[in-house]
Parts: C-alpha cells; sequence; structure tokens
C-alpha cells in the first residue's frame, strides 16, 4: 500500500517519474489538474468563498496535521505564512530523498493557479532548505511586498540567520501565479 | 544490527497527514488519464521496484520476518488505520480491517478511482519480486487480505477480478 506517513517522498518521486515521460509541462500539468483541481479542491473552494478567511482556515488546519513549525500574519489586504521547518521539505532532507531538481516549485505549481482563480497573485520567496515565505495579495493590489519584519516582526524567516546561506541559492516570485515566473 | 525501524524513511511525527490519501488518489486518476491502465501499472511497478528499493532489499535480507516487521510499523504510521499483521512460517498475512486510506476518502467525500485498491497488488509484488516473494490480494473497498509468501512457479498468478473496485 502507499501510505501518507511518508508522502513527500513518493510524491517527490512522482514529479521525476512524470517529467521524464512527459517533460516539465506534464509536471506543471499534474501540479494544477492533480493537486489544485482534484486533491486539494477543499482548499480552493474554502478560498475562493472566504478570500484571506478561507486562506486562515485552510492553513491553520493543513500545516497543523503536517506538523509544520510556522507562522502567519492576516490584515484585511494580504495574508502571510512564514515556513519555518517545512514539513514537507525537512522530511526530504533528512531522508536524503532528492529525486527532483527543485521540489519546492510544487507549492507554487498548484498554489499559483489556485489563487489566480480566486484573484489574488503572490510574491514568495524559498532558500531550498526548508524555510520560506508567502505574502498573498489581491491581483488589483499593487502594494510590494513587505520588507523583512515588517509585517511578521520577528517571525519573519527573513531575519533567520541561516535563512541565506548562498548555497543553494533562493528563488524569488514576484507578483506570480506559476513556478515558471522565476525572477531568479 | 537491526534498524531501530523496518520503515526506509523516517519523520519527525508518528503518523502521516491523513489528507494526502486525497493526493495519492488524484495522482492515481491523472496517471490514468494520461497513461492509461497500463501507465498506471508502469508507475506502480516503478513505486515498487525504484522508491521502496530499501524495503525490498530488507526483505531479502530477513525473510518473512522482515515482511511482518515492515507492515506493522507502516499501519501504525498511517491514520486510522485498523490491521491485523499474522506472521507465519510460510507466509504473513495483512488482515485489512479499516482500510485508511478509502476510510480517509469516503469521509472527505472523495471520487474513489475504482482500480484504487489494485495498486496494493501492484506496489507490493515489485516489492516483493527481488526478495523471491510475491503477493496475493483479496478483498478491497474499505477491507481486505494480503498474504506475502515464497515465490512459487505453481502458485496461481493473481486474479485481479478478487480485487474489489472501490467506491464511495
Amino acid at each position: 500500500m502507499l501510505g501518507v506517513f511518508d508522502f513527500c517522498g513518493h510524491y517527490e518521486w512522482t514529479f521525476s517519474w512524470l517529467e521524464e515521460r512527459g517533460g516539465r509541462a506534464l509536471l506543471l500539468a499534474y501540479w494544477d489538474e492533480a493537486i489544485h483541481r482534484d486533491s486539494q479542491r477543499h482548499a480552493s473552494e474554502l478560498i475562493e468563498a472566504k478570500g484571506i478567511e478561507g486562506m486562515k482556515e485552510y492553513w491553520g488546519h493543513t500545516l497543523a496535521q503536517e506538523g509544520a513549525g510556522y507562522a502567519t500574519t492576516a490584515t484585511e489586504k494580504v495574508f502571510r505564512i512564514d515556513m519555518h521547518e517545512c514539513p514537507s521539505k525537512g522530511f526530504l532532507l533528512r531522508n536524503k530523498l532528492e529525486q527532483h531538481h527543485d521540489y519546492c516549485d510544487h507549492c507554487i505549481g498548484w498554489i499559483g493557479p489556485m489563487l489566480k482563480h480566486s484573484g489574488f497573485t503572490i510574491d514568495h520567496q524559498h532558500n531550498h532548505c526548508g524555510q520560506c515565505w508567502w505574502e498573498i495579495r489581491t491581483n488589483t493590489d499593487p502594494s510590494p511586498p513587505s520588507a523583512p519584519g515588517g509585517l511578521a516582526k520577528e517571525s519573519d524567516v527573513r531575519l533567520r540567520p541561516d535563512w541565506n546561506s548562498g548555497e543553494p541559492s533562493i528563488d524569488t516570485f514576484s507578483r506570480a501565479n506559476h513556478p515558471d515566473k522565476k525572477d531568479t | 544490527m537491526k534498524s531501530p525501524t523496518p520503515l526506509p524513511y523516517t519523520d519527525t511525527k508518528a503518523v502521516g497527514a491523513a489528507d494526502f490519501y486525497f493526493a495519492i488518489n488524484a495522482t492515481f486518476r491523472f496517471i490514468l488519464k494520461k497513461f492509461g491502465e497500463e501507465g498506471l501499472r508502469q508507475y506502480w511497478g516503478g513505486l515498487g521496484s525504484r522508491y521502496f528499493a530499501p524495503v525490498s532489499a530488507a526483505w531479502r535480507a530477513r525473510g518473512l520476518e522482515g515482511v511482518a516487521e515492515y507492515w506493522k510499523a507502516f499501519f501504525a504510521a498511517e491514520p486510522d488505520a485498523q490491521v491485523e499483521v499474522q506472521p507465519g512460517t510460510d507466509c504473513v498475512t495483512l488482515n485489512v480491517k479499516v482500510c485508511p486510506a478509502i476510510h480517509h476518502l469516503r469521509k472527505g467525500q472523495r471520487e474513489i478511482l475504482p482500480c484504487f485498491c489494485q495498486h496494493c497488488y501492484f506496489i507490493s509484488e515489485a516489492m516483493a519480486q527481488p526478495a523471491n516473494l510475491t503477493v496475493r490480494v483479496e478483498g478491497g473497498n474499505g477491507s481486505c487480505r494480503q498474504i506475502f509468501l515464497r515465490r512459487d512457479p505453481n502458485l496461481p498468478a493473481q486474479d485481479l477480478a478478487r480485487i474489489k473496485e472501490a467506491t464511495c
């Protein structure tokens, strides 16, 4: 049986299996069709109906269930996540599993299209070491992302001494809804 | 030296997050849509022979005792699983009273892929083969029996009709 205890391991293995057969286009289709529109449709329904309140409900439940070390900050205009210990990437790092070249892209791979559908856009960075941050605003809000510590205060993951160790490099997404809209 | 856990990959939490069963079901559906039945079986076979290669190696080294240890640890880490693992001299039997995946998919009112339960046969068979073992599955759709035993050319092949279609 395929279980959920090591889900992130076979999920990541699946990325490579798909990419070997259908290239990046198939992997992007997988994240959108299978994860966004099928597996995580409850997230989509919640956020479409309730906006930022729905984000609080969804990520409050799912990150707690996965055992993440994280903080969220919400105002009427922005929802922010600071991920200090990603349960998913952490599992892969601890178990030395790296079949796919950029596992972290999967999040924006399904969350990006989901939020686009609900009228939101994303500022996001991940450091490939289990830390990342997200700021989600409506796509009509031109506000830039907050400065480090400006919104999440001491919970801001960018204030960690190990946030930017230089290797591997940080990936940056600005007002993005797609994994290939990467600045760096 | 005996490993502290027979599971090949470990985590900081004791039990997996049940909502990931939604993703497993959705992944099977996606692959079936893109590659058909044969493609889905190849995916399952690849998981068994490559992703689970460390389990096969442990089974090869420890035989049926290793099989029983693995499944006991496996189901202890799956949310809401009710499974009895019966070790024997010639086989190991898993009496799956409550399949955690079907249980959670139903609870979440998800459309379950009809051939969902076949993944247990195809993945386990690919895991068992390098250890000179084989598996037979009977039942499904929430509860089933899985028997792991030594490979024998006289043993009848798995009859897929004995694995029930999954329903919501």
